[in-house]
């Protein structure tokens, strides 16, 4: 009875605070995106091949997210059934996006007009005997390409 | 790849764009607490099912195991119980008159026990034995109460109740536990153990309301009427006090519903009068005060 | 020192190659952040500690890396590249590697 009452409880504060965070961190990732739009974040290898001289500098933007008591309630009984985990779909985008507009942000600091070559790193973190805490990283890198001083 | 050659042209025609991609490709449109339900119901559906096949596998089963492999294994310390004595006389004596109103089958023998212990119990257990706690013994007002009790409990023999308890214990318990090896995470291991231990308890209830239903014959072949009987839930109602717990979560039905069952039956044969209620004999609370001062048997 | 993750720069040529120059290390971060994780996986959101570690791990890296590329007397570190795994419960290996090079003006 007692474990039932902490079992719905957990889950209504994981779902509660959970889908609060992922609303409100949605809507500051689509204004910062706009924000930063000026920027184009590219994923081709190589730059274009001006003669003037520019700088290069490599940028990073990385995140932790962890999952809610909620969301993991939901993928431990999809490990089940199969299919479609929707509860980390999110998760796993917005830690993507974050990323990136963290990185676009170092590059935009810098007076960078592009950054090329982006490349990702995805982690999951679990600690703890029983994986009681799990959280995905996700890196953003690229090469900033900042135009010389007066060029 | 080609060598590391500039490519001749300028790049100054080249035109780097930045359009804004539509939200929710990536994503589900799909409510999570939608999703929670269908999984959540689902799930528990399953486990339902799950464990409503495996105690029928189970209990047939242990419908082929004799009742004589369940007399051969021994409990240390049972033997010692059954001392001589008026009580255990007039105990085992009663249980004679029940197993043959009950008609159990010949090789089906009743051993009864006495526990020296404040508890407020009985049960019955694998081989035929069941066992009285002083506590309960010293409460019952007639021997129509202790009868009632008594029924109840050697019902529970009748319908091979312990063993059916416990190879579904150990079958459910066994299939739950791969399956949540499996799904490997803390939280679905309470999820499932308790998904499946409130399927257990729901037969749990159906096999005390089964053998309410014997006794409640037994009593009447007997006695002739029921009066006196419902005394044993009176004490047990006192006993669980309010702290009844909801039904989904209790082993045996609510008190409450076994009584009414008791009332219905007890309609359709009265007792005339008080007269009709069978006492205790005379001595009995001297037996069982008595009996605190012998040794206490350990199981 | 120039790091990048490209392989041509523009404007510039490279003179010399000087192979791989690498960095890594490995942290953890001490038993209150972790409890506080434990707490933020109930209620969910960004786990600032284990952000911060991660990034202060991969600057170390990055500059052990550098170090190296020093070292050899390069300029420039070209196609770097990160790489994240987890040794052991708790702790995290950060790498960073990269082609060590001198680069001049065209």
């Amino acid at each position: 009875m007692i474990d039932l009452g902490v079992f719905l409880t957990l889950l209504a504060l994981g779902y509660g605070f959970g889908r609060y965070a992922e609303l409100k961190h949605y809507k500051s990732i689509i204004q910062r995106e706009k924000e930063l739009n000026i920027l184009p974040a590219i994923a081709a290898r190589t730059p274009p091949m001006i003669s003037k001289a520019c700088d290069c500098n490599l940028v990073t933007g990385n995140v932790v997210i962890s999952v809610d008591y909620f969301k993991r309630f939901i993928s431990v009984l999809r490990n089940i059934v199969g299919g479609r985990i929707t509860s980390y779909e999110t998760l796993i985008d917005r830690a993507r996006r974050e990323a990136i507009l963290r990185m676009k942000q170092q590059a935009h600091e810098m007076g960078a007009k592009q950054v090329f070559n982006i490349k990702f790193e995805t982690a999951s973190i679990y600690k703890g005997k029983r994986q009681q805490v799990g959280s995905v990283e996700v890196l953003a890198y690229g090469t900033a390409i900042i135009p010389s001083q007066g060029g | 790849m080609g060598p590391l050659s500039f490519p001749a042209r300028e790049d100054s025609k080249l035109e780097y764009s930045n359009p804004e991609i539509p939200e929710g490709i990536n994503t589900s449109k799909t409510h999570p607490l939608k999703e929670f339900l269908w999984l959540t119901g689902g799930v528990m559906a399953a486990i339902f099912a799950l464990v409503l096949i495996l105690i029928l596998f189970a209990d047939v089963i242990t419908s082929y195991i004799p009742f004589s492999v369940e007399q051969n294994i021994t409990f240390s310390g049972v033997e010692a119980s059954t001392e001589e004595g008026p009580l255990p006389e007039y105990l085992q004596s009663l249980a004679d008159r029940i197993v043959r109103a009950e008609d159990l089958p010949e090789d089906m023998k009743i051993t009864i026990h006495y526990l020296d212990d404040e508890t407020v119990n009985a049960f019955a257990t694998l081989g035929g034995h069941i066992f009285f706690f002083r506590g309960l013994l010293e409460k019952l007002p007639n021997e129509n109460a202790l009868a009632m009790l008594m029924a109840h409990e050697i019902a529970h023999i009748k319908h091979r109740h312990p063993i059916r308890s416990l190879g579904r214990g150990v079958i459910v318990g066994l299939a739950l536990s791969v399956i949540s090896t499996a799904a490997g995470d803390a939280i679905i291991e309470s999820f499932l153990g308790k998904t499946g231990y409130l399927t257990i308890l729901k037969y749990n209830r159906d096999m005390e309301s089964q053998a309410d239903e014997t006794a409640i014959q037994a009593l009447n072949s007997i006695y002739g009427h029921l009066g006196g009987a419902d005394e044993l839930f009176k004490i047990l109602k006192e006993e669980a006090g309010r702290l009844e717990p909801p039904v989904f979560f209790s082993t045996h039905p609510l008190t409450e519903n076994r009584l009414y069952e008791i009332k219905i039956h007890t309609e359709k044969h009265p007792a005339h009068d008080v007269t009709d209620i069978t006492p205790l004999p005379q001595e009995f609370e001297k037996w069982v005060e008595e009996k605190e001062e012998e040794k206490t048997i350990s199981l | 020192m120039m790091i990048t993750n490209i392989e041509i720069v523009p404007g510039k040529r490279i003179t010399k190659h000087m192979g791989l120059v690498q960095g890594s290390s490995v942290r953890a971060k001490h038993v209150g952040r972790d409890i506080m994780a434990g707490l933020k996986n109930i209620f969910g959101g960004e786990l600032k500690g284990y952000t911060e570690l991660l990034q202060d791990s991969r600057e170390e890296a990055v500059k052990r890396m550098v170090a190296q590329a020093e070292a050899v007397g390069a300029n420039a570190v070209l196609n770097v590249r990160f790489s994240t795994s987890s040794i052991a419960a708790g702790a995290a290996e950060l790498f960073a590697y990269g082609t060590a090079v001198t680069l001049e003006d065209m």
